[in-house]
């Protein structure tokens, strides 16, 4: 298995002085790969960092080879669009685009739109029939599966998802998770921040963060998991 | 609320150009409609009666304007702008309808002349003139019929009220006698006439009557002569008093006086109205611009979810500012079109109340307010969109 993210010493101190990491160094490769943590541990912040879409204050981060550490804001977005596949908490779409849109926009963002590619990716989440649907049309499952369409449809090396479950029912939930395992399946890697166990058991491996660093790693062992 | 700001100061400034472009075109038209705005008088020697010092009044010599220079009138510097002229000669004659005898004013004047101009001159190479005292008077309200040709000298129009006191009627013919003196002896000329119209001016025309230029030269024996001309120039944003200094520079012994006529007030009133709504529109673009800037910063701080979204997916700032400048662009356009339209409601209503005329639609106007409406759209957006293009996309993780 190859290595896809490397941090190096990663440190993050907000603005008002909150130090969200202190210093974390991590090797991640093409797996499945869950953060759990408290609440307030610095688990978002660490997504954040590793999908570009904020920059450490010390320390370095290689996305599949490339350093991202010290490039301009617009070098980030194109590494974004070409790396990362993005799934939140709270589905976010865009309210007036139809589930159809909303997958092109993020094809529009990286180049090229191209419709059939995009019906074939809703048909493969499920919702070949709820195309022309505005966001406000779809269930809170509907709608999650269409960020899950929208984050794989430009092919990205990593799938970001933060507590992708967190607002779905059991079924809907089941649902998502399956898509998941079907790219862990396909190669892609998969970083996924939950607090659910059951969600935790079917990944590849498990780090806990606490108070901003690693307290657990599965890969390395040890018998506590980190909870004291 | 961000069109309504458009609109706002688009339909201020529709009324602006719309009033402006209106009246102006009116007062350009009023100078034909209106006649002679400037007349041509010999200018006048005083000479001093009794001894230096001691005043004992003075005489103004009567003189003349040669008729044989007239046709420089049109070929001098700013000839161009004169519409036509007409030469005055006056003299009081008794006029006799056989029931009727009363003393009234003779003028003679052009109807319908042509002038031979002698030597051609630039940049105009005029070859001939042709005048006509209708050129000057378009507002004689004439009952009959004009004076048609030039060589006529049988004819006569009368005024109002000189047919009216007489009993005057058209066809009728008349007596016009002159008493003068001819070479120290009393001596008295008299004409036939026929009466082929009768004007109501309005003004001192409805006591005079009307003939040819010889005719009048002919009974007073004054050939070649004439008192004043006058001239109607069209001259919408120049002094008249320029193209009465140009005659003056061809005919030194010759003075012009502008008549103030209505167009001049006119001019003021629009000149004092475009100052007026120039500062009007202004300040409505500025409060335009601000009601467009407060709504797009409302706009931009609503949907930062929305931008952090797109740029977490891979927007790059380009693309989010194109996002709200076409939306600004698009808020222009449709504010600057119904904006247009209340704009030529409010120019009816300056119109009407202001310069007591309807004013027509004008399309060309449309062509001003809406570039300049996207464009007061796209300038007050410039702060909104900077601040749309520096959110983070990391907001949207954070569920904020
Ligand atoms: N934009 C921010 N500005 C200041 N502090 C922040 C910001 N985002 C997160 N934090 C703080 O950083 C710490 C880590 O937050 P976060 O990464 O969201 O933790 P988690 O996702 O594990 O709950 C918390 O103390 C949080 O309050
Ligand atoms: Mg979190």
């Amino acid at each position: 298995m190859d290595e896809i993210i490397r941090l190096d010493n990663v440190t993050k101190v907000y603005d008002g002085g909150t130090q969200a990491l202190g210093g974390v160094t991590l090797s991640l490769k093409d797996e499945w790969t869950t953060i759990v943590g408290p609440s307030g541990s610095g688990k978002t912040t660490l997504l954040n960092v590793i999908g570009c879409l904020d920059t450490p204050t010390t320390g370095t981060v290689h996305i599949a080879g490339k350093t991202v550490t010290g490039v301009n804001k617009a070098e980030l977005t194109k590494l974004r669009r070409k790396h990362i596949g993005l799934v939140f908490q709270q589905y976010h779409l865009v309210p007036y685009l139809t589930a159809l849109e909303n997958v092109m926009l993020a094809q529009y963002y990286y180049g090229t739109t191209d419709e059939a590619k995009v019906v074939n990716a809703l048909k493969n989440v499920g919702l070949g029939h709820r195309l022309d649907h505005l966001p406000a049309h779809l269930s809170g499952g509907e709608q999650q599966r269409v960020c899950i369409a929208r984050a794989l449809i430009n092919e990205p090396t990593i799938l970001l998802a933060d507590e992708p479950t967190g607002n779905l029912d059991q079924t809907n939930g089941q649902a998502v998770l399956e898509l998941i395992q079907n790219l862990r399946e396909a190669g892609h890697a998969i970083v996924l921040v939950t607090h659910n166990q059951d969600i935790v058991k079917l990944g590849d491996r498990t780090i806990r963060i606490v108070d901003g660093t690693v307290a657990w790693d599965s890969a390395l062992g040890g018998g506590d998991h980190g909870e004291q | 609320m961000g069109i309504i700001s458009v609109l706002m100061g688009a339909a201020v400034l529709t009324a602006l150009l719309t009033v402006s472009l209106s009246v102006s075109d009116n007062i350009g038209q009023e100078f034909t409609k209106y006649g002679a705005n400037l007349i041509l008088q010999p200018q006048s020697n005083r000479i001093e009666i009794g001894l230096p010092g001691v005043g004992m009044g003075s005489v103004t010599e009567q003189r003349y304007i040669n008729e044989s220079d007239l046709w420089m009138i049109k070929t001098q510097q700013m000839g161009a702008k004169v519409i036509g002229f007409s030469p005055f000669l006056y003299q009081v004659v008794r006029v006799d309808n056989g029931s009727a005898t009363q003393d009234a004013v003779l003028a003679g004047t052009y109807f319908n002349k042509t002038i031979q101009i002698p030597h051609p001159v630039p940049p105009q190479n005029l070859e001939t003139v042709s005048t006509s005292v209708a050129d000057v008077s378009p507002w004689w309200k004439v009952t009959g019929k004009w004076i048609t040709d030039q060589n006529d000298t049988s004819s006569v129009m009368v005024g109002s009220k000189v047919a009216q006191n007489l009993g005057i009627s058209i066809g009728q013919s008349l007596k016009v006698s002159y008493a003068g003196d001819q070479n120290g002896t009393a001596q008295t000329k008299t004409r036939d006439l026929t009466v082929v119209g009768i004007i109501d001016s309005g003004g001192s025309e409805d006591s005079q009557i009307f003939t040819n230029l010889p005719v009048a030269q002919d009974l007073s024996s004054r050939p070649g002569k004439v008192h004043t001309v006058q001239v109607s120039a069209l001259c919408n944003a120049c002094p008249v008093e320029d193209i009465a200094a140009a005659i003056k520079e061809k005919l030194p012994y010759v003075e012009g006086t502008s008549i103030k006529q209505l167009t001049t007030v006119e001019a003021n009133t629009l000149a004092k109205y475009q100052d007026m709504m120039g500062l009007v529109t202004g300040i409505t673009l500025i409060a335009s611009m601000l009601g467009i800037f407060t709504t797009m910063t409302a706009n931009v701080v609503e949907r930062r979810r929305e931008i952090g979204l797109m740029k977490s997916i891979g927007a790059d700032n380009r693309s989010v500012a194109l996002l709200f400048l076409t939306e600004a662009a698009i808020t222009g356009l449709v504010g600057s079109i119904a904006g247009f339209a209340v704009g030529i409601v409010l120019a009816q209503f300056i119109g009407l109340n202001v310069f007591a005329t309807s004013i027509p639609v004008r399309w060309e106007v449309l062509a001003v307010v809406i570039p300049v409406s996207i464009g007061t759209s796209l300038l007050a957006s410039a702060l909104p969109v900077r601040r749309a293009t520096s959110i983070e996309p990391a907001i949207v993780l954070r569920g904020e």
